[in-house]
């Protein structure tokens, strides 16, 4: 019973997990798009900077948040920039991409400090919801968000650093070549998880792992996790 | 609340449903950075009066009603039905900001927080629940431009009298034409309110300057837009912009109103004229050197007051500070300043309402920005700012003095 549950989530789920992903964007985007443009800006001023740097300056650097709370202006960035570092991780499980190569090293950049600094900073986010004043405007989906989330790179930390530090991973040590077999397979729509895999010591592990991607992905088109795309919109029009 | 009356609410949303307000509505993480950017926060610290409480209440009632979870799991996103309660809070939320969009300013992701609230009032006219002062005033602009005609001589008579104060003013041989009316081809479409002072002065200036110039037969007020109805709002503003078409100017220019100047220069799209604050006007004319003013006249400490809509929304931010420098001996900058400037707390028509012990409390931030100036002068150029400082002047007995900008330039004129 418990293979099959672990089938499914490694599997069947990660297909139904993109699929919501994608398919729910397009249809966010598409409900945006095609409704009505006001005339007139809603511009701030002094618009500072050129539009496009502009925009990708507020949109990516925050400036607005460095102003008000410094400290939490620098958790923000240290989240997203961290983030950023474990996408380019992942994409090294799927295909060996040269680019990311630049700087030598074995998957994963930072030998498992990223996951770390994501570990430390989304408690973070949490414990500052159970602070006045950020309780009082805090809603359920703000906690069960930052929840999935810890867990999920919980146990993907648990996963690389058992991996690359631990004698239990030594025993049964996975190889990324493993990884990506799996995970090209599931590209090429031919899914295919080998023993190599399944017959892991930390496959449990790898199982919570991806339940928990799953459920982040299924939940951001519907979820507040879409700033991270309309955030751009949104100061586009303040520079209008 | 029944079912026909929910209905038709929800129609009403989805009408406001436009592409800013749809990613606006989504987007907000309630990371709680705009919390205490609001003046009225400042003056009364309670959750309704932080920018993300007030846009959180129309949030709650749009995930009920237009999203998947809201409707599945109304738990997840706090989701919430129409209900009395729910109106109250609508209407706390709307009526207590100003639409300065200062929280804006601190806003990672850029929502336009007062945008929101535009909902909410639309909601509360189809309520039947929105500040009847300005529903009334709203009609009343309506019902003029509707029946200009019928006001037209009356009016004409009106500034008759007002020409003889100009003369004075500039001292003029003769009061006649001083404020001309329906000159087709002029320069400029100058669009006063209906206090006397909002056209004797400007008249004064572009008398002054030798202007081609025209008054129109509407105030620039626009109550529509301040109860938060779309429709009026609109027509209000095209009273105007009409006018200007068939008159065939080149320029209109606003009084000292920011929410007047902001809707034609910035909310109505493209307009085959210009559109200026009478501040730029001023600074202009003093640039090109066609009026001269008094300089270092006023002698004791002065502090300028950026309008929200002015500085912020508007963009006019050094042409009052050049010109305050002319006739001020000792000009003090607030702190915050500019962008960052705090809200006086008398914008979005909260002025028009029966609402003075929150405006004073929530005009805390501006009379402790102004003490810390040490001046005794505080200049502005929005009707509605000059009315809320003045409450604030006297409600937290400061004795400075509040003084119209246009006013202190008409009555420094060298002629």
């Amino acid at each position: 019973m418990l293979g099959y549950i672990s089938y499914f989530i490694l599997i069947p789920m990660v297909y139904i997990a993109f699929a919501t992903l994608i398919l729910g964007l397009m249809y966010k985007f598409y409900v945006i798009f095609k409704a009505p443009v006001p005339a007139g800006t809603g511009a701030i001023f002094p618009k500072k900077g050129s539009k496009v740097l502009g925009l990708l300056y507020d949109a990516m650097i925050f400036p607005m948040a460095y102003n008000k709370q410094k400290f939490f202006w620098f958790i923000i960035m240290v989240f997203h920039i961290a983030f950023f570092f474990l996408f380019l991780g992942h994409l090294e499980l799927v295909y060996e991409f040269k680019f990311i190569q630049i700087i030598p090293h074995k998957v994963f950049l930072g030998g498992g400090v990223v996951g770390i600094i994501l570990i430390i900073t989304t408690l973070y986010f949490l414990f500052r919801r159970f602070g006045t004043p950020y309780r009082e405007i805090s809603i359920p989906e703000d906690f069960v968000i930052l929840l999935v989330l810890f867990f999920c790179i919980l146990f993907g930390s648990i996963l690389h650093l058992a991996e690359r530090y631990s004698d239990w991973g030594a025993v049964l040590r996975v190889d990324v070549n493993d990884y990506r077999q799996w995970l090209q397979s599931m590209i090429l729509l031919k899914p295919e998880l080998s023993y190599k895999i399944t017959e892991l010591s930390h496959y449990t592990i790898l199982v919570l792992h991806v339940l928990f991607a799953n459920i982040f992905l299924m939940m951001f088109p519907f979820s507040k996790m879409v700033h991270s795309v309309l955030t751009f919109l949104a100061h586009y029009r303040k520079r209008k | 609340m029944d079912k026909d009356k929910v209905l038709e609410l929800k129609q009403v949303i989805e009408k406001k449903l436009n592409r800013p307000m749809l990613y606006y509505l989504d987007l907000c993480t309630r990371c709680g950075l705009c919390y205490d950017t609001c003046h009225a926060y400042q003056g009364i610290p309670k959750k309704e009066y932080s920018p993300v409480g007030r846009a959180e209440v129309v949030r709650k009632v749009f995930r009920k009603y237009f999203k998947p979870t809201g409707k599945i799991f109304p738990w997840w996103g706090d989701a919430q039905e129409f209900d009395e309660n729910l109106m109250e809070e609508l209407r706390e939320a709307a009526f207590s900001c100003t639409g300065c969009r200062r929280c804006t300013m601190f806003c990672p992701f850029g929502i336009d927080m007062p945008y929101i609230l535009g909902i909410a009032k639309e909601l509360l006219i189809a309520y039947g629940n929105a500040p009847e002062e300005l529903v009334m005033l709203a009609d009343g602009a309506v019902e003029k431009g509707k029946s200009v005609d019928m006001f037209k001589e009356g009016y004409k008579g009106v500034i008759k009298d007002l020409e003889k104060e100009v003369q004075k003013l500039i001292n003029a041989p003769t009061s006649d034409g001083l404020i001309p009316m329906e000159k087709k081809g002029a320069n400029i479409l100058f669009v006063g309110l209906s206090g006397a002072h909002s056209i004797v002065y400007p008249a004064a200036i572009f008398n002054a300057a030798k202007e081609d110039w025209t008054l129109s037969y509407f105030e620039a007020v626009n109550f529509g837009f301040f109860a938060g109805d779309s429709e009026k709002a609109n027509f209000i503003a095209n009273r105007v912009i009409n006018e200007a078409k068939e008159l065939g100017v080149k320029e209109i220019v606003i009084v000292e109103c920011g929410t007047a100047y902001r809707i034609p220069k910035f909310l109505m799209g493209p307009l085959p004229f210009k559109v200026s604050s009478i501040v730029e006007v001023i600074h202009r004319y003093i640039k090109e050197g066609r009026i001269k003013i008094k300089e270092g006249v006023i002698t004791e400490p002065v502090t300028w007051h950026d309008p929200c809509q002015l500085g912020r929304n508007g963009g006019v931010y050094d042409q009052p500070r050049e010109v305050l420098n002319i006739l001020a001996k000792d000009f003090r900058e607030m702190n915050p300043t500019r962008e960052y400037n705090w809200c006086c707390g008398g914008g979005g028509g909260l002025v028009a309402l029966d609402n003075e012990e929150f405006r004073i409390k929530s005009g805390k931030p501006k009379k402790e920005q102004i003490e810390k100036t040490g001046a005794k002068m505080v200049v502005t150029a929005c009707e509605n700012c000059h009315l809320q400082l003045s409450t604030i002047n006297a409600g937290y007995g400061m004795g400075v003095t509040i003084e119209s900008f246009t006013k202190l330039v008409g009555e420094n004129l060298i002629v």
